[in-house]
């Protein structure tokens, strides 16, 4: 699962039927300074994360496929989190 | 789900059964210079390595596109067939506003 921070969305209109209705938000990882770091990618948003949340994306397909409802979906990256505040404990 | 241009096609002469008949594009992957704000294809060539893409929405050269890589390429196949890039959306616009990090 990855940090990341909504930067912007995506149309498509011709795509796999599985993902009609489904919002596709541009979701920049992050590193652990909160620094964007890395390709954007596209990942599916069942709980309208607004822009410039940050957010956990999975990369698991079986949990975006139980999600679409559909097993025969090629969809893979899933918003499962957005994230509220992050607090880093220094290693002992 | 990554974006990319779609470069150009690939045909195959000789292939597993399970290929056969399949559309192939050339897919050149976009990184964090290439999104933009806009309905226009960035229709470029960048410097990630292109990959061959399975297409059955009908990508065009030119078209930029969502493809999605591992596993989950050979889940609309049953029995899954031995592909780990499809092409999953062709793009229509993308809204980019990208926040500067302090």
């Amino acid at each position: 699962m990855q940090l990341a921070r909504v930067e912007g969305s995506m149309i498509a209109t011709r795509k796999h039927p599985s993902l009609n209705g489904w919002r596709m938000l541009i979701c920049q990882p992050l590193d652990a300074e909160g620094k964007a770091e890395g390709t954007p990618i596209i990942a599916i948003d069942p709980y309208g994360a607004g822009m410039h949340q940050k957010v956990i994306v999975s990369s698991d397909g079986l949990t975006a496929r139980k999600f679409v409802g559909d097993d025969l979906s090629p969809v893979r990256q899933i918003i499962i989190a957005i994230v509220d505040e992050t607090t880093e404990e220094q290693a002992a | 789900m990554r974006l990319g241009s779609v470069i150009g096609r690939v045909t195959l002469s000789q292939t597993i059964p399970q290929l056969k008949g399949a559309r192939w594009l050339v897919v050149s992957p976009h990184n964090r210079e290439h999104f933009q704000s806009g309905a226009e294809p960035l229709n470029t060539i960048t410097e990630e390595p292109s990959l061959v893409v399975y297409d059955n929405l009908g990508g065009g050269v030119g078209d930029t596109i969502g493809f999605v890589e591992g596993r989950e390429a050979a889940s609309p196949f049953d029995p899954p067939i031995p592909i780990d890039a499809i092409n999953a959306a062709l793009v229509d616009e993308t809204f980019y506003t990208p926040k500067e990090d302090a």
